[in-house]
């Protein structure tokens, strides 16, 4: 069977199968297990409704377990082995990778991208959505510099590729410095350090129009009058927009850090696409794919060195959560 | 008051300005991506493809071959048009072309104004017309051809053979159909079982449901990275091995966590009256879900399609560990990143093509659907 | 309506029927009679897989994969099977990953030998058939050595035959522009110290004398270590390469350092390469070599194998364009003139009865004959009619496998997978790129011990 039409298949088995299970599952308790009649009727709805929310919540937390949770804990577990999977060596691995150079570079690299790319994609957000503001052609430029949303790591790499190449008449930075009278041309993707900011950027690029869209939205909400009293007492346009307005959105802008900070930790495309880690620039993911599946339980250590690092984020989203519940 | 005015029309002048820089920065990239896929490869390696509607002055090599020469008074001609030559005839259709320049060594290729005669290094003399007729003439019969190096002013050329290359040759078509198969279950799937768990979170009281919504958010942010290896094994296990089912699988667990949170944020804001008086009327709690909820819900459930649609769309790591390799199988991202990149390292043309190729589709969603995926973003971080 | 429906439904399918192209054949069988044609007639009379699919992969992308297809064809044409061949630059990985999930193709075509090893020990290859080793060992030139670098240990602890060789290659190979050294008056260099002055010369005389192009996606710095390999075999004696290899001599050796810095004699000045030393890292090796061939050039010598002249600009021809010389070895070291090659082995990583007959189907003549019509390709096959050679070049180069006082295979390719198509590789762009020569071998010993 072509896959395309395994696809369609498998759309219409498991359309059905979720909704058949759903409606099956409901009609049992309905019908069979506690039906609201007969003479334990009001038993019978307390017990149902028991039950019920964990007949909608069985595939989901299946799922979750499975590809989630389960892989905390089965990664953990396999990075206390040796590299074949039968010995156990305790933190072994641990010790080797901390003993490693490319492992600590690849860490000094992953805070920097940690450190770097949410704070520059949310004050170049910020920017963008304070400046279209207002502006009569404000939703277009918008749709322009959000765009890149839609576009692959792989994709954005490529595109990138055409302003950091190293000859005049490729690389849009070398043909600009060629203008500017440059003799010989640089490959910004080889300067030692730097070149990590390079490859950065390309994520800011990505991910600006998301803090843009959104932040954009919460200055919106800000009340009017709050701006308006700022005016009359004479405050300036940059006094109110750093006294006034980020304050009042201050919880927006926590958001959409926290969240570009976990993609930052998912990237993995954009070093293997740009430089497959060479030049000093793996970061954590792309370093764990340089030992994955030849020794794993050194990759699944790298693994849970970036979840380590996610750690404190994650809690602190956790408690955040639980206080808006309340 | 006129000067308050005036400074006040003096800002909304920077304020265009620097949006408009903005934008340039943000589009210039995927501009020059977009230019170069219908540039043919010979001129993208000559001139930037910010001055690709101009034309190109490019350097040919011809060779005049020692058959063609006729004795002529007490040496050889050959006598021919440099424009002519087979190799060159899609550049001067008709042999129609101005020379700029001609030379006889390949060090330096343009030494000669057209017109000039310049000497040959073995004996004899060359000289080329600026409509491209060239004379050789010697003292002795030749007998290594002669080589003739020009530069001619060539108009751009814009072409969608570098599309035509990677759709047919490059197996890019194929590449297409594959992401496409791993693309659309894997976004209908999750969404209908993240639908009935976000339903139970936000709308149904049981004991444990804080925990339960607590985990969601904790799992959210689980790198990708722990789940590869313990998961391939485990699909090893059960026989499911390297497949599309694996990756359908695979990317329905990853992106739970975010429809189920996206959801559940959206459902917890409809107004609980509706749900309330359906309940007093004896509705049962699933049909709230699928003739109240559902249908309330479009547009979060939208907006989670779109992400999700977009994040499997562009993914290579989840490809590159749950498909089998081989280019029967191969999603587009993959087959950029350790195929072409590769192989036509240094074709932009073709590279910039495949890229395109595997932008549009994304950007059509995007472009079309963008207003939902705001709303649905929105829900989602905006309390 | 119903008209339009079925022209929906139509197009659908020929949707999906163009997912899967036959392969033309390049030539007609029987048509040109240098080809030993018999050969593919008899095996088609013995091999019948009609409706059989066959998967093959390797490292081979762009147009090396279009003349393994083109070949692959003639096996499909003779035996009736569905043959498919995918390439990837991330093949020593996706083929590790692919083993273990049982989805391996058929057939894995290997180019290093260390990682088919690796991959033998855990039991993810199947043995060849039995007389596949004693034929290999009969019709091959030197075939003692060639069946003994196929030879693994499987996980039972028995050795057995496990790969086939087909389409070998030289790398201590240097090419050059014809016009570009007939123009300038520059000889071909008889040793290394000629090689040298060459180098300087060409500078003096306001040139650029080398390009070299690590860049190669996942496997990006491989063409550095043959670099490294082929230096490594003229300053010391062949013992000490063995010995590299399986690290009784170590990485962070005097001597292997020496080897490393001899090739940054080359390609850290960046007078002496195209572009300048950084694009060095970057340039794709497949594109290297193009700047030989510009007007006016952008370099003059290319050291790559004998495959390379596939990715050289269209329409060049061997001699009037290009040519080829032997990488001379010093005069003043007695070493005699090492030669050092590679080869692709091909082994079944999921046994069918039509993946043993693609492994019979290689070892007939007509299957090197038809390679050896297009470009980049050696056998060391006794049988075949050297006259299929679509090249005076490869002729050529089979001079210079014959002429070899030490003839050594590609270190990098017999090192342990995460040595040899791993640390090394991207040792060497660290290297290439200003890291210390012996910090790099230092580093890539620590790889190696940790592996024990």
């Amino acid at each position: 069977m072509p896959p395309i039409l395994q696809g369609l298949f498998t759309i219409l088995v498991g359309v059905t199968g979720c909704v058949a299970y759903f409606w099956l599952s409901n009609l049992l308790l309905d019908r069979v297990i506690c039906p609201p009649h007969g003479p334990h009727a009001g038993r019978n709805i307390t017990r149902a409704n028991l039950i019920r929310p964990w007949l909608f919540l069985f595939p989901a937390l299946v799922v979750l377990g499975l590809y989630l949770a389960y892989p905390v804990v089965g990664s953990f577990v396999r990075s206390l082995h040796d590299r074949s999977g039968t010995e156990f060596i305790g933190l072994g691995n641990y010790a080797d990778l901390i003993a490693s150079g490319g492992f600590r570079v690849a860490v000094r690299n992953n805070i920097l991208w940690l450190l770097v790319v949410p704070a520059a994609a949310t004050a170049f957000g910020l920017l963008a959505a304070q400046l279209t503001d207002r502006l009569s052609w404000g939703n277009v430029a918008k749709s322009l510099i959000f765009m890149p949303m839609a576009i692959s790591f792989v994709g954005a790499s490529l595109i990138w590729r055409f302003v950091y190449d190293n000859s005049f008449d490729i690389g849009l930075i070398n043909a600009v410095r060629g203008a500017f009278g440059a003799e010989r041309a640089i490959d910004v993707i080889q300067i030692p350090f730097w070149n990590n900011f390079f490859i950065m950027f390309i994520m800011v690029w990505i991910q600006t129009g998301f803090a843009m869209v959104i932040l954009s939205a919460a200055l919106r909400g800000i009340p009017e009058e709050t701006v308006e009293a700022a005016i009359m007492d004479g405050a300036s346009p940059t006094q109110i927009f750093f006294r006034i307005k980020v304050p009042q959105i201050m919880g927006t802008i926590v958001v959409v850090w926290t969240t570009i900070t976990f993609l930052v930790l998912k990237v993995f495309d954009i070093v293997y696409t740009m430089t497959g880690g060479n030049f000093g620039t793996h970061i954590l993911p792309s370093y764990m794919m340089s030992f994955m599946f030849r020794d794993d339980g050194r990759a699944t250590a790298v693994a849970f060195v970036i979840m380590i690092l996610v750690l404190p984020v994650m809690i602190w989203n956790i408690r955040q959560a639980r206080r808006e519940m309340r | 008051m006129h000067s308050i005015a005036g400074r006040k029309s003096g800002l909304q002048w920077a304020v265009h300005l620097s949006v408009v820089a903005l934008v340039l920065l943000w589009l210039i990239p995927t501009l020059g991506l977009l230019v170069s896929s219908v540039r043919d490869r010979d001129q993208i390696a000559e001139t930037g493809w910010w001055l690709a509607p101009l034309p190109v002055e490019m350097t040919f090599r011809i060779r005049a071959a020692p058959d063609d020469a006729r004795a002529s008074g007490d040496g050889f001609v050959i006598a021919g048009n440099v424009l002519d030559d087979p190799a060159q005839a899609r550049w001067f259709p008709d042999g129609a072309g101005t020379v700029t320049a001609f030379g006889t060594r390949g060090a330096a290729p343009t030494e000669h104004a057209p017109g000039d005669t310049a000497e040959l290094r073995t004996g004899g003399t060359l000289s080329v017309a600026r409509d491209g007729a060239f004379t050789i003439t010697a003292p002795d019969a030749l007998t290594r051809p002669v080589s003739i190096f020009f530069e001619a002013r060539v108009p751009p050329r814009v072409t969608l053979d570098n599309y035509a290359t990677v759709l047919t040759s490059d197996g890019m078509d194929r590449a297409f159909l594959n992401t496409l198969t791993v693309a659309v279950p894997a976004t209908v799937i999750p969404i209908l079982i993240a639908a009935f768990a976000a339903y139970a979170l936000a709308w149904m009281d049981f004991r444990g449901r804080g925990v339960l919504i607590a985990a969601v958010v904790g799992l959210l942010v689980v790198p990708l990275q722990l789940a590869l290896v313990p998961l391939l094994n485990l699909h090893n296990a059960v026989g499911i091995g390297q497949s599309f089912l694996g990756i359908w699988l695979a990317h329905t667990g990853f992106g739970m966590p975010l429809a189920i949170y996206l959801l559940r944020n959206y459902m917890v804001g409809l107004p609980r009256d509706i749900i309330e008086s359906a309940r007093v009327d004896g509705a049962t709690d699933f049909q709230i879900f699928t003739r109240i909820i559902l249908p309330l819900s479009f547009p979060a459930l939208a907006a989670f399609a779109i992400f999700q649609f977009l994040w499997v769309w562009n993914d290579l790591l989840v490809a590159k560990v749950f498909l089998p390799s081989g280019s029967d199988a191969q999603v587009m991202t993959v087959k950029i990143a350790d195929d072409l990149i590769g192989s036509r390292g240094g074709d932009w043309g073709i590279l910039a093509a495949a890229a395109f190729v595997s932008i549009a589709v994304p950007l059509v969603v995007f472009f079309t659907l963008q207003r939902y995926l705001v709303r649905g973003l929105l829900a989602g971080s905006v309390k | 309506m119903p008209t339009r429906r079925l022209a929906a439904g139509t197009a659908a399918l020929a949707l999906i029927a163009t997912t899967a192209p036959a392969q033309e054949l390049f030539l007609e069988p029987g048509a040109d009679d240098r080809f030993s044609w018999h050969t593919l007639e008899a095996f088609a009379d013995a091999h019948d897989h009609t409706g059989a699919r066959l998967s093959v992969a390797g490292v081979w992308t762009g147009a090396d994969a279009r003349m393994v297809e083109s070949v692959l064809a003639y096996f499909a044409h003779a035996t009736g099977a569905e043959v498919s061949y995918s390439g990837s630059d991330g093949f020593e990985q996706d083929i590790v990953i692919s083993a273990r999930s049982n989805s391996a193709p058929n057939i894995a075509v290997f180019p290093q030998p260390g990682l088919a090893a690796d991959m033998a020990a855990r039991g993810l290859l199947t043995p060849l058939a039995d007389g596949t080793e004693d034929w290999v060992r009969a019709t091959y030139a030197a075939g003692d050595s060639w069946a003994d670098l196929g030879r693994f240990v499987g996980p039972d602890g028995e050795a057995a035959l496990y790969g086939l060789f087909y389409k070998v290659d030289v790398k201590s190979l240097v090419w050059y522009s014809t016009d570009a050294f007939f123009e300038m008056g520059y000889d071909v260099p008889d040793t290394m110290e000629d090689l040298l002055a060459l180098t300087q010369r060409i500078v003096d005389d306001g040139g650029t004398p080398w390009c070299i192009g690590l860049g190669s996606g996942a496997a990006t710095g491989w063409p550095a270590t043959d670099w490294v390999e082929d230096l490594l075999l003229r300053i010391a004696a062949p013992e000490v390469y063995d010995g590299w290899i399986d690290n009784s001599v170590p990485f962070d050796d005097p001597r292997v350092i020496e080897a490393i810095e001899l090739y940054g004699h080359f390609a850290r000045n960046d007078d002496f390469v195209s572009g300048g030393a950084q694009a060095v890292a970057t340039t794709d090796w497949r594109d290297a070599p193009s700047g030989l061939f510009r007007f006016p050039p952008d370099c003059h010598m290319h050291k790559q194998a004998s495959f390379i002249p596939t990715f050289f600009p269209d329409g060049l021809e061997y001699g009037l364009d290009y040519d080829f010389f032997y990488f001379p070895a010093y005069a003043r070291h007695d070493l005699g003139e090492p030669v050092m090659g590679a080869g692709t082995m091909w082994a079944i990583t999921d046994d069918a009865p039509v993946a043993q007959s693609l492994i019979a189907f290689l070892q007939t003549p007509i299957a090197h004959e038809l390679w050896m019509a297009q470009s980049g390709f050696l056998t060391p096959h006794t049988g075949v009619n050297l006259d299929t050679f679509s090249s005076d070049a490869q002729r050529g180069i089979n001079e210079v496998l014959l002429d070899a006082t030490v003839f050594r295979f590609d270190a990098s390719d017999l090192m342990p997978g995460e040595i040899g198509a791993g640390a090394f590789w991207s040792g060497m762009v660290d290297f290439t790129t200003g890291a210390d020569a012996a910090d790099v071998a230092a580093e890539i010993q620590s790889r190696w011990d940790a592996m024990r």
